[in-house]
């Protein structure tokens, strides 16, 4: 054991000492939240990008926890892309941690195996300057908050500002058509662009479905039953994308999965691509001079004049199976006090664009004003298969790759007509009537 | 020493009841079950029951994390439609045949140099086996990082030694993903072709060969009319059991490519795994996953009576 570490063992009893202190006079006067709350309650998470988040909540805000309530809390962590595995597992066998992280469209997944938490959702809100509407499109089941919403991990246009300034581009394009154009001069000045068009998770969807969208195309109606990609509004996106790919683009891209297009960035090969923050994030620490001419803007616009993006939403969750659910809703309630969401928010300075319009200005912004996009793009972030309400049948599609691989095979030479008709074939399938 | 005596009536029973048992469990067909018995429950516990799961999931809407419905052959009416799901079959054969015959031809080669002797031969062998060895996981990440379209190795070497201006997108074009996952998979499994090989061919009694080449077989006549026949049923065995692996393979298409570009290298177990875990329909992810079923049964019958008729 080293100096330190003895010396922490010691802090640390010292603070166990304290903590029982507190939780023994929490007990004996009866006023402390979760006063009959288990001893440990156990939260699931993905290793984060951000060290300091997962070093924040384990060393700042369980030991308060824990010294207020005596309640200690288990930060369970999975290895990145495991997560959705372990909450099937945990959901199927009724056993496991109490609480868990979700990504995405999770809380419509596993809805009955989460707890209405609607009541503290509405607390934080109101303690909070209110929700964002992405906020309740990624977590209103039915009417039910299923989840408390934290903070959506966005993805914007990351691009090269010096290639672009030196193709006469100074400003970053207001509408696909314009990033076309920019994009055939990038090319051709050996700077191609990079966006994923194969099987990941977030890269491909990030651009595919506001691409989609801003073209006035959808994969079903608002009521989520009747089909509607077969429309001449899809059919101009695709035709779009296939000369976006071709002109501006490798035929590697077809085959990316999320971490190349990071890499690809970073190493100079691309002058653009679709991404979450990390990119600019890694460039900071480990290429000072690719993240110097780096910058992040909104997706473009397409015929319609709209922009989109897409919803990448983190959101907590208790499961039913929770031997006491009153202590994890009360966990979970302290955690969405202002002091404590912001300084969680804070430790990832602003990767997580908070759901809480609190902090719309909060300093977090300020570390990072490249990142201000984030925040503007959440008026514009829906999930896949919006306007549709998320349904299994979203999910069926997502995981399917239906929109991806109607892109992508347009790109990699079928016809318009042929991917769209096998698009709407399978969707008819998916969405079919139960 | 009463303690002694005292459990002497208790052992007499015992006495006639323990050669009773040894008897009757010496007995021919009593020990042979009494030796399957451990392995079938292990069997049943760990194959038997996720296998009589996976049939019922198959039939039934079973949404993650909610009961199920029965549906019938609902879902597999749904994969039929689905021109995804017959991608996944065309994808799936091509994979196999062409993995299963490239690792069959490889395997034979390699076990026949590796029978001849030379030097070092012991620790060559032991090297042959590193493929087999590693975790799949792992050497397909060595594979991820020779494929890969920014930082290929191949590409690298294609570019610096003057061949290409740039290098073929091993993983981004769709027949070139599929090649280079056949590739990396007979790669993976060429080592237990050749070391199953190699010890049929260490069986064939070498009084063979010498009478085969007294009587003017030269070594083309030999492989032909001794080595060949001979070896036959362990070909057998290990094509049978290359199938089943690489038919059902699912590691190296999900680190490499997840399926795509475009579901050019979705295999099964990908597709289905992606439709229950991704998509959360255990149901339909089921179906798809005992689809391969028969064909693979269909596979292995028609091998077993060849076998048995050869």
């Amino acid at each position: 054991m080293t100096k330190k570490a003895r010396a922490l063992s010691a802090q640390s009893r010292r603070q166990f000492l304290k903590a029982t202190a507190f939780g023994v006079a929490g007990a004996a006067l009866g006023a402390r939240p979760g006063l009959s709350a288990p001893k440990t309650m156990s939260i699931m998470h993905e290793n984060s990008f951000i060290k300091t988040f997962d070093e924040y909540f384990q060393k700042t805000l369980i030991p308060a926890y824990e010294k207020l309530t005596g309640v200690k809390i288990k930060y369970e962590l999975v290895s990145v892309g495991g997560l959705q595995t372990r909450v099937t597992t945990v959901a199927e066998t009724g056993t496991g941690p109490d609480m868990t992280l979700n990504f995405f469209n999770w809380p419509f997944l596993y809805d009955e195996k989460y707890v209405d938490v609607g009541d503290i959702a509405e607390e934080a809100g109101k303690k909070n300057g209110g929700w964002h509407d992405a906020a309740k499109e990624a977590v209103v089941v039915n009417g039910k908050w299923k989840a408390i919403p934290f903070g959506n991990v966005g993805q914007l246009m990351n691009w090269r500002t010096d290639w672009f300034k030196e193709a006469g581009v100074e400003k970053f394009p207001e509408t696909w058509d314009e990033l076309l154009e920019a994009g055939i001069k990038l090319k051709a000045n050996g700077h191609p662009f990079g966006f994923e068009l194969g099987h990941g998770f977030g890269d491909n969807h990030g651009w595919l479905y506001p691409l989609l969208w801003s073209y006035g195309g959808r994969e079903v109606e608002p009521d989520g039953k009747t089909v509607v990609i077969d429309s001449a509004e899809t059919a101009r996106a695709v035709d779009f994308a296939r000369i976006f790919f071709q002109k501006t683009m490798l035929e590697d891209v077809l085959g990316w999965t999320d971490p190349n297009n990071n890499k690809a960035y970073l190493s100079g090969q691309i002058s653009c691509t679709n991404n979450a923050e990390s990119i600019l994030w890694a460039a900071k620490r480990d290429f000072p001079e690719i993240a110097a001419a780096t910058d992040q803007s909104l997706n473009p616009k397409g015929p319609t004049g709209q922009r989109f993006h897409i919803l990448a939403p983190w959101s907590h969750s208790i499961f039913t199976h929770t031997g006491d659910q009153q202590a994890a809703k009360d966990f979970l309630r302290w955690l969405m006090e202002p002091p404590q969401v912001g300084g969680w928010y804070a430790s990832a300075d602003s990767y997580y664009a908070p759901f809480l319009h609190a902090f719309d200005d909060a300093p977090l912004w300020h570390v990072e004003p490249r990142n201000i996009p984030y925040r503007d793009s959440l008026a514009t972030s829906h999930l896949p298969g919006w306007p549709a309400p998320v349904s299994r049948a979203s999910s069926e599609s997502v995981a399917k790759y239906v929109v991806v691989d109607m892109f992508a095979k347009a790109c990699a030479g079928k016809s318009t007509k042929e991917v769209i008709a096998d698009a709407n074939a399978q969707l008819k399938q998916i969405y079919r009537p139960a | 020493m009463s303690a002694h005596s005292e459990p002497i009536p208790l052992q007499a029973p015992r006495r006639r009841l323990l050669p009773a048992l040894r008897d009757w469990s010496e007995r021919e067909e009593v020990f042979s079950w009494l030796m399957i018995l451990p392995p079938m429950a292990f069997l049943v516990a760990l194959v038997g029951y996720p296998f009589i799961y996976g049939i019922v999931l198959s039939l039934e809407n079973r949404p993650v994390a909610q009961p199920g419905t029965f549906i019938g052959l609902g879902n597999f009416l749904a994969d039929f439609r689905d021109p995804t799901f017959w991608q996944v079959v065309q994808n799936t054969f091509v994979y196999t045949a062409a993995a299963t015959l490239l690792k069959m031809v490889g395997g034979l080669g390699l076990a026949l140099v590796m029978n001849q002797a030379f030097r070092l031969k012991n620790l060559v062998r032991a090297v042959l086996l590193l493929p087999f060895i590693v975790p799949t996981v792992l050497s397909t990440i060595a594979w991820m990082w020779i494929l890969d379209p920014s930082f290929s190795v191949i590409n690298w070497l294609l570019v610096h030694g003057g061949l290409a201006e740039r290098g073929p997108s091993w993983l981004g074009n769709p027949a070139l993903a599929m090649t280079s996952l056949i590739v990396v998979n007979t790669w993976r499994g060429l080592p237990f072709y050749a070391i199953t090989l190699l010890a049929g061919l260490q069986t064939i009694p070498p009084e063979l060969y010498e009478a085969a080449t007294i009587d003017g077989a030269g070594a083309l006549d030999r492989f032909r009319y001794v080595t060949l026949p001979l070896l036959k049923p362990v070909v057998f065995i290990v094509t049978m059991f290359s199938l089943i692996f690489t038919f059902s393979d699912f590691q190296l298409v999900y680190v490499l490519t997840r399926g795509g570009p475009a579901n050019a290298t979705h295999l099964f177990a990908t597709y289905a795994f992606d439709i229950a875990m991704s998509g959360g329909q255990f149901g339909l992810g089921a179906s798809v996953a005992l689809a391969m079923l028969p064909p693979l049964a269909l596979l292995i019958v028609a091998l077993a009576l060849y076998l048995r008729r050869a």
